[in-house]
C-alpha cells in the first residue's frame, strides 16, 4: 500500500517540481533519491515529494537538455544515474526563479491585504 | 541532434538504484535492512504507474494502442482461421456484389461524358420529326438544315457539335494489307475543342478540317492501344476508310471512348460530304448525300451551353429557329400536324434508351445485392457474437485485470476493421473482374470498371460494415463482467437467454430473406429457359453471318456478279453445305418496315390504317439455306435474278391476313408477284411477335454495297471456318474485312441479352444468398450445439436415445425455418409482382418456383442442421457431464 502524505505535509503544485530539481543540482551532480532527500531535508519535510513524478520530471528537463545525465557510482558504492545542470538550465533556473518570486509577491500581496470592514456583506 | 532513446530498461535500472540508495539512508537511520527495504517500496509509491508514463511519454499514444490492437486482432484472427476465412469471404462476396452492381448502375445511368465541365454539355432532342423525312432516333437526330441553321445562332450555345455513324456497326478499313474492322464516326470541327476533350499526341480537328472535309482522323487512346500498341510514330500514317487514305492526325485522352458509351468508337473522321460516306453508309436518296438532303434527319447534336445561360434559356432561344429550320425543304405542314419541339438532356454517357433499359433491372438487381449484404452482415454479427462467447472468458480476464469497457470496444472495433479492411480488398478484386464479366455478357463495349464515385460507395458500405460489426457483438462481450473469469464453467458461464433469442430471429428474418432471392432467381431462371427456348422458326446449328460491304461494287450488275462469284467460291470449301445472302441481318434488331400494296391498292389493318409489312432483300436458297418450311410455291431461284418479272415470297401470316380463302400465289405485292408462301419465323429479335413480311429478290432490287452472308457450315466450331471465308474475300476486294462474323444463334441472343444478364446475375444472386443463409444456419446451429453440450450430456445420461437428441437439433432449425417461410411467402409474392416486365412465359405466382425455392430452403435448413445433429449425437455423456 502506498503511503499517505501525513496531514502537514504539501503535495507540489504543478511545475514547481522542476524549479526545485534545478535548483538542488546547483550545488552540484546528483541521483534521483539524493534530489528527492535533499528537497524534503531542505523544506523541512514540509513538500512531499513523489519518487514516481521525480524521475519523470528528471527525465523531462533532460529531454529538454537543461540537465544531463550519466551513470556513476554513488559515495556508499552503490551504480547511480547522476544529473547535473547545464548552461542552459542554469539560464532557466535564473529565470524560472524570478518568476517564482514575483509570483509568490503578488500572491502575499493579495492574501495578506487588510480586508476592508466596510464591504461585507 | 538525434540522441538515442533512453530504454525503458535504463529507467527500470534507475529505480532499482535509487530504492537500494534509500533503504541505505534508511538503514543508517537505524532501521532494520528487512524494513528499510520495505519502506523505500512503499515510499516510492506506484513503480508500475511511473513505468508506464515514462513508456507513454512523448509518444502517440493513440497510435501506439492501435499498433497493439492491430497486432492484438491479426494473432486473435490467426487463432481461429476458419472463422477468420469465413468472415472475410462472406464481406468479400457481400461487399463485391454491392460494388460490381453498383459500378455497372454509376456507368449506366450516373456516370457523365468524360468531358470538360459535364454538366454544361447536353444532348438535343425533338418531339418527333417532321412528316416526309427519314430518321435514324425519332427523337434523337436532325438534319444538316438544322444543324446549320442552330450552329449559326450564337448566344446560347458556345459550341454545337454533330456527329454522324458511318455504319450501324463496323465499318470496312484497311492498315497496311489486310482489311479489317473499326467502328468510327464522323464529327464536326469543333468535337474535340467543344467537349473539352485533351489530344495526347497530334492534333483534334478544326472548322477547317469540317468544311474541306480533310482526310485525317483521330483515334482513341483504347483502339491505339490495342491496335498500335500505344506506338507514337503511327501518327502521319495512313488508314484506308472506306477505300480512301486518312491520315492519323492525333489521339485522344484515354478514357475518352465516343460519345455513346454503349459502343466504343475507334477513331474519328471530320464530317465528310463525298459518297460512300453517307451517314450510316446509305446510298444517296435522289441523288442527294445528308449535307443536301433536308429530309434525311440523321445527325446527333450536342451542345455547350454558353456561359451564364440555364438549360431553359437555351431552348426557349433556339426554339423558333429551330421549328422554321425544320421545315426547310418540306413545304407548308400537313393539316393537323403539331410542330415539332426541341428539348436536352443530360449528356450522360449512355443516351438514347440505354438508360431506360436498364434503369429497371438495375435497381431491381441492386435491391437484390442489398439483400444479399444485409444478410451477410446478419450473419457475421451472429459469427461474431458466437465467437465473441466462447471469448467471454478472454473478455472477463481483461476487465478483471483492469480494462475499462471503451478498451474492449476499441478492441473489438479494431479486429472489425481488420475484417473489413481484407473483406474490402477481396471485394475490390472480386468487382473489378465482375464487372468485366457483366459487360461482356451485356455486349457493352465501354468500360463499366469501379472508378472514384464506387470507390467512395464502397467505402461508405465497408465503414458501415466495420462499425456494425465491431458494436453489434460488444453487448455480449460486457456482459459477462468481471467477475465471470472467476467461474470456471464454460456451460455456466453464458446462460442469457435474450440473445439466444435474437440469434433466432436473425436466422428466421434470413431464411425468409433467402425466399425471396430463391423465387426472384427461381422464375428469372424460368424466363431465362424460356427466352432461349424460343423457336426461331429455322435451324441455327452451324449457321454463320457476316456481313461485306466490297468497295470495288458500283452498280447492280456487279453487285449481283460480286455475291455469286462469292457465293461459288464459299461453296467448294470443305464443310460448307449451304450459302445464301439477305440485306438486313436477322437477329440484329434492325428491321425494314414499310407500307405496301395487295394488287395495286394500299394494304390496310381491319380498322382502315396504313398497314406496314417487314420486309428484306435476299437471295436465291436463302429459306433453304436456313431452313425454313416453304408452305406454298418456292423460293426465288437464279433465274429469277436475270428476268425482269418481279417476284416475291411472304410468310404465312401475310397469306393468312391478306389472302383469307385463296391461295396468294400470282398476286402481287408491291407489284411483285408472289411465288411462295414461307412458315412464320424471327426476323428482328428473338421475343417479336410474328408479322406480316414479304421478301424480294436482292439481284432485282435497288442493292445496296453492304448484304450479309449466311452460309451452313457442318462441324463443332463453324466458326473455324472464318479464316479460309476471309482468304477468298481477300482474293476478290482487298479492302472488304468480314463485318461482325457470328453464330446467327449467338446474333439471335444479342437481342436478349439484357435479360439473359438481368437472369444470370439473378440465378447468380439467389445462390449466393443460399449460401450465405445455409453457412450462417450452420454456423449457429453449431454454436447452439457447442453451449448445450452439457444438456445433451445430460439427458442422454437420463435415457435420451441418439435419434432424440437428433431430432431435438434438427427441431430447432426446421422451426426457425418454417416461421421463415410464412414471413418469406408474401414478400416474394410482393417481389415477383414487380419482377413482372422481366418475366417471359412464366406467371409472378408460379407455384413450381415457390415451391422448389421453399424445398430448396427446406434443405438448407436439414443440411445445416444435420452436421451439428450427428455431432449432438455422438456426444459421450460422461465426458460432457465431467465438463461441469
Amino acid at each position: 500500500m502506498p503511503t499517505q502524505p501525513s496531514d502537514d505535509r504539501i503535495a507540489l503544485l504543478q511545475g514547481t517540481l522542476d524549479l526545485l530539481i534545478l535548483r538542488t543540482l546547483l550545488f552540484g551532480p546528483c541521483h534521483g533519491q539524493g534530489v528527492a532527500r535533499s528537497i524534503q531535508r531542505q523544506s523541512e519535510k514540509v513538500l512531499f515529494v513523489d519518487h514516481g513524478s521525480l524521475y519523470l520530471a528528471l527525465q523531462r528537463l533532460d529531454d529538454k537538455k537543461w540537465i544531463r545525465a550519466r551513470w556513476g557510482v554513488s559515495e556508499n558504492n552503490r551504480r547511480a544515474r547522476f544529473y547535473e545542470l547545464t548552461a542552459k538550465g542554469r539560464a532557466q533556473l535564473a529565470e524560472k526563479t524570478s518568476e517564482w518570486n514575483r509570483l509568490t509577491e503578488a500572491m502575499a500581496r493579495i492574501l495578506n491585504a487588510a480586508v476592508p470592514q466596510n464591504e461585507e456583506v | 541532434m538525434f540522441r538515442h532513446r533512453r530504454s525503458e530498461d535504463d529507467f527500470a535500472e534507475e529505480i532499482r538504484s535509487h530504492m537500494e540508495l534509500e533503504a541505505d539512508d534508511l538503514r543508517e537511520e537505524g532501521l532494520s535492512p528487512e524494513e528499510a527495504r520495505c519502506r523505500a517500496r512503499r515510499t516510492f509509491g506506484n513503480v508500475r504507474a511511473a513505468q508506464e508514463s515514462f513508456y507513454l511519454r512523448g509518444r502517440w499514444v493513440w497510435f501506439d494502442r492501435l499498433v497493439r490492437d492491430l497486432r492484438f486482432g491479426l494473432r486473435s484472427m490467426r487463432q481461429s482461421p476458419g472463422f477468420t476465412l469465413t468472415a472475410v469471404l462472406t464481406l468479400a462476396l457481400g461487399i463485391g456484389a454491392n460494388t460490381a452492381v453498383f459500378s455497372v448502375m454509376n456507368a449506366v445511368l450516373l456516370r457523365s461524358l468524360p468531358v470538360v465541365d459535364p454538366q454544361r454539355v447536353v444532348y438535343l432532342n425533338t418531339s418527333a420529326t417532321p412528316n416526309g423525312t427519314g430518321t435514324i432516333g425519332d427523337h434523337e437526330t436532325f438534319s444538316w438544315a438544322v444543324y446549320n441553321a442552330l450552329r449559326r445562332s450564337n448566344g446560347a450555345l458556345s459550341d454545337l457539335i454533330a456527329v454522324g455513324a458511318l455504319s450501324t456497326d463496323k465499318i470496312g478499313i484497311r492498315i497496311g494489307a489486310i482489311p479489317e474492322q473499326a467502328e468510327a464516326d464522323m464529327v464536326s470541327g469543333n468535337f474535340f475543342s467543344g467537349l473539352g476533350v485533351r489530344i495526347l499526341h497530334g492534333r483534334g480537328f478544326t472548322p477547317e478540317d469540317e468544311a474541306a472535309g480533310a482526310p485525317v482522323l483521330v483515334l482513341s487512346y483504347d483502339y491505339w492501344t490495342r491496335r498500335f500498341n500505344r506506338d507514337p510514330s503511327v501518327l502521319g500514317t495512313t488508314i484506308v476508310v472506306k477505300g480512301v487514305p486518312f491520315t492519323m492526325a492525333g489521339i485522344a485522352a484515354r478514357g475518352f471512348e465516343g460519345v455513346d458509351a454503349s459502343r466504343s468508337t475507334d477513331f474519328w473522321i471530320p464530317l465528310q460530304n463525298r459518297a460512300g460516306f453517307n451517314v450510316l453508309g446509305n446510298p444517296p436518296e435522289n441523288g442527294k448525300l445528308y449535307q443536301a438532303d433536308p429530309t434525311w434527319w440523321c445527325l446527333r447534336l450536342i451542345g455547350r451551353l454558353a456561359p451564364g445561360v440555364t438549360r431553359a434559356q437555351a431552348v426557349a432561344r433556339l426554339q423558333p429557329i429551330f421549328q422554321s429550320a425544320a421545315r426547310i425543304g418540306l413545304g407548308n405542314p400537313m393539316p393537323g400536324e403539331h410542330p415539332v419541339v426541341l428539348s436536352v438532356e443530360d449528356a450522360r454517357s449512355f443516351a438514347g434508351g440505354y438508360d431506360q433499359m436498364y434503369s429497371r433491372p438495375l435497381r431491381m438487381l441492386m435491391t437484390m445485392v442489398g439483400l444479399v449484404l444485409l444478410i451477410a452482415l446478419t450473419n457475421l454479427i451472429m459469427l461474431l457474437m458466437a465467437r465473441n462467447a466462447a471469448r467471454q472468458r478472454e473478455f472477463s480476464l481483461r476487465l478483471a485485470l483492469g480494462a475499462r469497457p471503451a478498451e474492449l470496444l476499441r478492441q473489438l472495433m479494431t479486429e472489425s476493421f481488420l475484417l473489413v479492411l481484407l473483406g474490402g480488398a477481396l471485394a475490390w478484386a472480386f468487382a473489378v473482374l465482375a464487372t468485366r464479366v457483366l459487360a461482356r455478357w451485356a455486349l457493352i463495349e465501354s468500360s463499366l470498371a469501379p472508378d472514384r464515385t464506387v470507390l467512395q460507395f464502397t467505402c461508405a458500405v465497408l465503414a458501415f460494415s466495420a462499425i456494425v460489426l465491431g458494436v453489434a457483438p460488444f453487448r455480449t462481450a460486457i456482459s459477462g463482467g468481471a467477475e465471470l473469469a472467476l467461474k470456471t464453467s464454460a456451460a455456466t458461464a453464458y446462460t442469457d437467454a435474450g440473445k439466444s433469442r435474437l440469434g433466432k430471429t436473425i436466422v428466421t428474418l434470413q431464411m425468409a430473406l433467402c425466399v425471396v432471392l430463391l423465387v426472384g432467381a427461381g422464375l428469372l431462371t424460368r424466363t431465362l429457359y424460356n427466352l432461349r427456348n424460343i423457336p426461331l422458326g429455322m435451324n441455327t446449328t452451324g449457321l454463320i453471318v457476316f456481313g461485306l460491304n466490297p468497295q470495288s461494287v458500283h452498280n447492280q450488275p456487279e453487285l449481283v456478279h460480286f455475291y455469286q462469284d462469292l457465293q461459288t467460291r464459299l461453296r467448294v470449301l470443305p464443310g460448307v453445305e449451304s450459302t445464301t445472302v439477305s440485306s438486313t441481318r436477322l437477329g440484329s434488331w434492325w428491321s425494314n418496315n414499310s407500307s405496301f400494296t395487295i394488287d395495286g391498292h394500299d394494304a390496310r389493318t381491319p380498322d382502315g390504317a396504313i398497314a406496314l409489312a417487314r420486309m428484306n432483300d435476299i437471295g436465291p436458297g436463302f429459306f433453304h439455306t436456313l431452313e425454313v418450311p416453304i408452305l406454298l410455291g418456292r423460293e426465288f431461284t437464279d433465274a429469277d435474278g436475270a428476268s425482269k418479272h418481279y417476284v416475291a415470297v411472304i410468310n404465312e401470316l401475310m397469306a393468312q391476313r391478306y389472302f383469307p380463302n385463296t391461295s396468294p400465289l400470282g398476286h402481287e405485292v408491291n407489284g411483285a408477284t408472289v411465288v411462295g408462301v414461307v412458315a412464320n419465323h424471327k426476323y428482328r429479335a428473338m421475343d417479336e411477335a410474328p408479322i406480316p413480311m414479304a421478301w424480294w429478290d436482292y439481284a432485282q432490287g435497288p442493292g445496296e454495297g453492304e448484304m450479309n452472308v449466311e452460309m451452313r457450315v457442318r462441324g463443332a466450331d463453324p466458326l473455324a471456318i472464318l479464316p479460309s471465308v476471309q482468304k477468298v474475300v481477300a482474293q476478290m476486294d482487298p479492302n472488304a474485312p468480314l463485318i461482325q462474323p457470328t453464330l446467327q444463334r449467338a446474333q439471335f441472343e444479342t437481342t436478349i441479352s439484357q435479360q439473359l444478364l438481368f437472369a444470370r446475375l439473378s440465378e447468380f444472386f439467389g445462390l449466393l444468398a443460399v449460401l450465405l443463409v445455409a453457412t450462417g444456419l450452420y454456423g449457429s446451429l453449431a454454436y447452439r450445439v457447442n453451449r448445450r453440450t452439457a444438456e445433451i450430456g445430460v439427458r442422454m445420461a437420463v435415457g435420451a436415445r441418439r435419434g432424440q437428441v437428433v431430432w431435438m437439433i434438427l427441431r430447432d432449425s426446421f422451426v426457425l425455418t418454417a416461421i421463415g417461410v410464412v414471413l418469406g411467402i408474401p414478400l416474394a409474392m410482393f417481389v415477383s409482382r414487380a419482377l413482372g416486365s422481366s418475366l417471359y412465359g412464366v406467371q409472378p405466382l408460379d407455384p413450381l418456383s415457390y415451391l422448389l425455392s421453399v424445398a430448396g430452403v427446406g434443405l438448407v435448413a436439414l443440411v445445416a442442421g444435420a452436421l451439428p445433429a450427428s455431432r449432438a449425437a455422438s456426444i459421450d455423456p460422461l465426458s460432457a457431464l465431467r465438463t461441469e
